[in-house]
């Protein structure tokens, strides 16, 4: 009797996570950009991503980062991207958090300090994408409890939280050091965990979709 | 024999719990990137205090946690690298070894002043930070002060996966490098210290004057900014 039980457990939980699997939370995204300047990407030139310093408040995810990074640069038209900790140690000190350039005006200058050029030539950077944003959760609600005893456990109730991605994309072009737009990703995303006995994670890929939607309006902007 | 074995058993499992609310981390050897910047032509005796071969630090954060951060010989390593890029010619002494069985233009003597972090349960967000408050004291090769400098150092790193020990690893380099660029861009302007390059001697100063030389970026900005946040200061050569 308590073995089928615990067998009718197992199988009720394997399913709900099947379930779970093939379902996620509603993910709402809007991606804009702002040109000022043409754009192209020439063969051998390259893009590196950079996170605008935190010592101007910036909160950019080391993890979305490296997703922009590897998002851009996949498929058979993706970009050619230069790891963003390499072009930092290779530019040493000039692009750490507190020196690096604020503005495009300072680049006229930084090019012309002992080995800054020869090095992003050598790396073929033609384009700075400067990220400035974050993902927060901004709202939570509803309840969830669970019990466990000698006969089992569960769990009861409904829980739900919204994150928002907001993320702006800076673009400057090394070739003429100016400014060549923005792209900006707004995503919302709201993730449900329904609990009937086993919980069933309905979860919104908030940041994920951020990085895919805004990888490929970077990349239709810098092609054209 | 029961009650011995009741006894051990509470014994490890609060020795298990007592670990589970304290976090030891222990810094690797920093690796600072050779700069894009000319070299001060002088030559440089480093003298590595002996808190620089073992230096530990820990914050307890009331009822909730204890963390602590093994520096080890990082620091020693630190400015070996950095004022190897920065200077023509450096030459290591030990704390105990008397400089003039040495043959050099300025002596500089590195210290902590100060060493604080943060970890989530402080800050309320998902970042650990690092402030470290270096001095350096620069000296003639007469054994004459000629210059104490202070600079604060910031690094930030964000928590990923459950332990944030990396994090604060990482935090810690950050802010060692961000002492690095602090170094190569405002030595000279902070201490003139090429002017004892050659023989180069430094003027005999009250206390009250080298005190002042030290406070002077401190209270021109603010504890992070000795120079200009966000770009280069133009007056950094």
């Amino acid at each position: 009797m308590m073995l089928t039980k615990i067998l009718a457990a197992t199988k009720f939980a394997l399913i709900a996570g099947m379930v779970s699997v093939g379902l996620t939370g509603c993910v709402t995204s809007r991606v804009e950009d702002a040109r000022v300047n043409t754009t192209g990407l020439n063969e051998g030139e390259s893009v590196v991503i950079m996170a605008k310093s935190y010592h101007q408040g910036n909160k950019t995810e080391s993890d979305y980062v490296n997703c922009l990074e590897k998002a851009l640069g996949r498929g058979s038209s993706g970009l050619r991207v230069i790891p963003n900790q390499k072009f930092i140690d290779s530019l040493f000190p000039w692009f750490e958090p507190r020196t690096a350039p604020a503005e495009t005006k300072g680049l006229t200058k930084l090019m012309e300090r002992p080995g800054v050029a020869e090095a992003v030539e050598e790396m073929g950077v033609r384009y700075i994408v400067w990220l400035d944003g974050d993902t927060e959760r901004v709202a939570q609600g509803g309840s969830l409890s669970c019990a466990a005893g000698p006969g089992g456990g569960g769990c009861f109730g409904f829980a739900w939280w919204q994150n928002d991605a907001d993320y702006e994309a800076s673009i400057w072009d090394l070739d003429g050091f100016e400014s060549a737009g923005t792209v900006t990703a707004d995503v919302s995303g709201t993730s449900f965990l329904p609990a009937l006995v086993v919980p069933i994670p309905l979860i919104a890929r908030t940041q994920t979709a951020a990085c895919k939607d805004l990888a490929q309006q970077l990349r239709a902007f810098i092609v054209q | 024999m029961i009650a011995n074995l009741r006894s051990i058993s509470c014994l490890v499992l609060l020795s298990l719990v007592a670990a589970g609310c304290s976090s030891t981390v222990t810094m690797e050897d920093p690796t600072i990137p050779a700069p894009h910047v000319e070299k001060i032509p002088i030559d440089v005796a480093l003298r590595i205090p002996k808190e620089f071969n073992n230096f530990m630090h820990e914050e307890n954060i009331l009822g909730k946690e204890a963390w602590s951060i093994d520096l080890g010989r990082s620091n020693a390593l630190f400015f070996t690298q950095i004022f190897g890029y920065l200077f023509n010619n450096v030459i290591v002494i030990g704390p105990d070894d008397d400089a003039r069985d040495f043959q050099f233009d300025a002596l500089i003597e590195p210290s902590i002043d100060g060493f604080e972090f943060s970890v989530p349960t402080q800050s309320k967000t998902e970042t650990f930070a690092v402030w470290i408050r270096y001095r350096l004291r620069i000296y003639d090769r007469e054994g004459t002060n000629a210059a104490n400098w202070t600079m604060s150092a910031y690094g930030k790193s964000q928590k990923e996966g459950m332990n944030g020990g990396a994090a604060l690893q990482r935090a810690a380099l950050l802010a060692m490098r961000d002492a690095a660029a602090l170094m190569i861009l405002q030595m000279e302007k902070a201490t003139q210290i090429s002017a004892l390059a050659n023989g180069g001697l430094a003027t005999p100063r009250a206390e009250s004057a080298v005190a002042d030389v030290d406070a002077k970026p401190a209270s021109r900005r603010d504890d992070m900014g000795v120079f200009v946040i966000g770009g280069i200061d133009d007056d950094a050569d």
